[in-house]
């Protein structure tokens, strides 16, 4: 677990002069991880992972994956692997089987391998139908299939579940966690659904402006997420509250309500309990910040 | 990984896809013509054909066929073959699977000179099926008692396709280089404009879309010695490396693919 498959190290790339869209991407996905690939529109996961698959000319810092200097090893490297970038990449005049061919050629792996992968993404009765009537949705699993067709051992996937509706989606988690498990298959997603993400990764990695802001084990981060929390007291004499909180924590006041950082349930009672003595009255009490969404606001505001 | 898959692979492509019925529909154009003109008009024909009927029927065809039709459809066959990736948005998966750029863009390449090749072939079938048919409609045309000049028509066959390399790679780093479809087509269409123009210009043997209407013209031509490839079938040729090397770099060294 602990070998990295990818590994950049101060990778910097700009599509023009002025503004740089990676600065020092120092990218580690470990062997047999599902690496969630967080961060907001336009903050440079697809520009990372386009360079991961050679999309983009390497401008500076190195890229090794398997271990290997991928700007030498470019085909050996894309034996191994399999990708997804954006939207899917399919030939719209062509049947589902023809599609895949067009690969399993390419990668020289069994013609059963088109039905196997068919019935791993729920396309085996598409028959005669063109890719060009499938819904987003069906193309999205189809090109999800076409990574698939040589059971990689890495998975790199731009947004997979773009355009999937919820069954989809929980449908593309279980498939990617069930090869990550009994394949052994390293995973890097991104997306910038943190909710998924949380439910799917072992690591994660967070960009924001094309700088890498946080990288770690999954608990890592909600750790963080902990020491972050706030619990949130509002009250019917705020200032009042605040008096008596401040002889222990520090408080913070915002619109009408009291923050002070948030430990744990045995806290909030006593907090509670404390005003309460006092004759203060609390409308509401409950910790702040439940998800990973509001750390990655904060951490990307922050930057 | 070989060649022969990845061109495997782009034929699969090219199933079904507008550059495959370009070349079909648009190889029986010309014989369709012939063959109206031929049932409809066939007293007036008939004696201007008795001599040499499938050598005169070739050249005529040849002539409507070579001079602007043929090389027009090439510009469109260079431009539909790399557009299958460019409206499918299957670049990016193509540059990420692994093959070698020269495989990748060998293959187009091959493949485009196929369809052509394939444009070339159905263009004589259809031209021989339409004599024939027309014999059978009207009895009093030959060629069903006269053997065609096989080696004529192998030879016109091949000396237009050499007259062709020039333009096709041409059009096809413009059809690389650029996404809009349109714009490889209109400077295409905007530089045969100007060939057919200047047809009588003494430096016309350096200018690619004139090529396969010199190479017919010295078809016709019979008092010209026998070389076996005139200058400007060798100009296609130099044009045709030139221009095929200039597109594999561009493509090799670019930024940004897919």
């Amino acid at each position: 677990m602990s070998k990295s498959l990818i590994k950049t190290t101060n990778l910097n790339f700009s599509f023009g002069s002025e503004t740089k869209t990676l600065q020092d991407v120092n990218l580690d996905v470990p062997k047999g991880s599902i690496y969630g690939f967080l961060g907001p529109n336009g903050a440079g996961k697809t520009t990372t992972l386009r360079l991961l698959l050679g999309l983009l000319r390497n401008q500076e810092g190195t890229i090794e994956i398997f271990g290997k200097d991928f700007g030498h090893n470019r085909i050996e490297t894309l034996k191994r692997l399999g990708s997804l970038i954006e939207q899917p990449s399919l030939y719209g005049h062509l049947t589902a089987k023809e599609n895949l061919d067009i690969y399993r050629r390419i990668y020289q792996c069994g013609k059963n391998r088109i039905d196997e992968v068919l019935k791993i993404v729920g396309l085996e009765n598409t028959k005669s139908k063109k890719a060009k009537q499938f819904s987003l949705g069906m193309k999205q699993r189809l090109s999800i299939a076409i990574a698939l067709l040589h059971q990689p051992e890495l998975l790199i996937l731009d947004e997979p579940t773009n355009g999937l509706d919820p069954n989809g989606i929980i449908e593309v988690r279980e498939l990617l966690k069930k090869l990550n498990k009994e394949n052994n298959t390293t995973v890097i997603v991104s997306s910038h659904i943190l909710n998924e993400v949380e439910r799917m990764a072992t690591h994660v990695g967070i960009i924001h402006k094309g700088k890498m802001l946080f990288q770690g084990v999954l608990s890592e981060l909600q750790q963080m997420k902990t020491k972050q929390a706030a619990l949130e007291i509002e009250t019917s004499d705020n200032g009042k509250a605040i008096q008596l909180l401040q002889q222990e924590y520090t408080t913070e006041q915002l619109e009408n309500k009291i923050l002070i950082p948030y430990q744990n349930r045995e806290q909030a009672a006593k907090v509670n309990r404390m005003l309460i003595q006092n004759g203060v009255d609390i409308y509401s009490s409950h910790p702040q910040q439940s998800d990973l969404e509001q750390l990655f606001l904060d951490i990307t505001s922050n930057n | 990984m070989s060649i022969l898959i990845s061109i495997r692979t782009e034929l699969i492509k090219a199933k079904r896809s507008s550059a495959f019925w370009l070349c079909l529909i648009g190889s029986g154009f010309i014989p369709a013509i012939f063959f109206i003109m031929y049932v409809a008009r066939a007293n007036k024909i008939i004696p201007t054909l008795n001599a040499h009927p499938w050598e005169q029927h070739f050249l005529q065809g040849w002539q409507s066929f070579a001079s602007f039709l043929l090389p027009m459809f090439v510009i469109l066959v260079c431009s539909m073959i790399p557009q299958i990736e460019f409206k499918n948005n299957t670049w990016k998966q193509v540059f990420a699977s692994p093959q070698s750029l020269a495989n990748i863009f060998f293959s187009k390449l091959t493949t485009i000179l196929l369809m052509i090749l394939f444009l070339f072939v159905m263009f004589n079938f259809f031209m021989v099926g339409c004599a024939v048919l027309a014999n059978i409609i009207h009895k009093r045309y030959t060629f069903l008692h006269a053997t065609p000049d096989w080696v004529l028509l192998l030879k016109m066959n091949l000396r237009t396709f050499i007259s062709l390399l020039g333009i096709i790679s041409f059009q096809y780093w413009l059809s690389l280089r650029l996404k809009n479809f349109i714009v490889p087509i209109a400077i295409g269409l905007a530089l045969l404009i100007s060939a057919m123009i200047l047809l009588s210009w003494e430096q016309v043997d350096k200018m690619p879309f004139a090529f396969p209407f010199l190479t017919f013209t010295s078809m016709t031509n019979v008092d010209k010695p026998g070389a076996l490839f005139l200058n400007h079938e060798l100009n296609s040729i130099g044009y045709f490396v030139f221009f095929t090397v200039l597109a594999f770099l561009d493509m090799k060294y670019r930024k940004e693919r897919g």
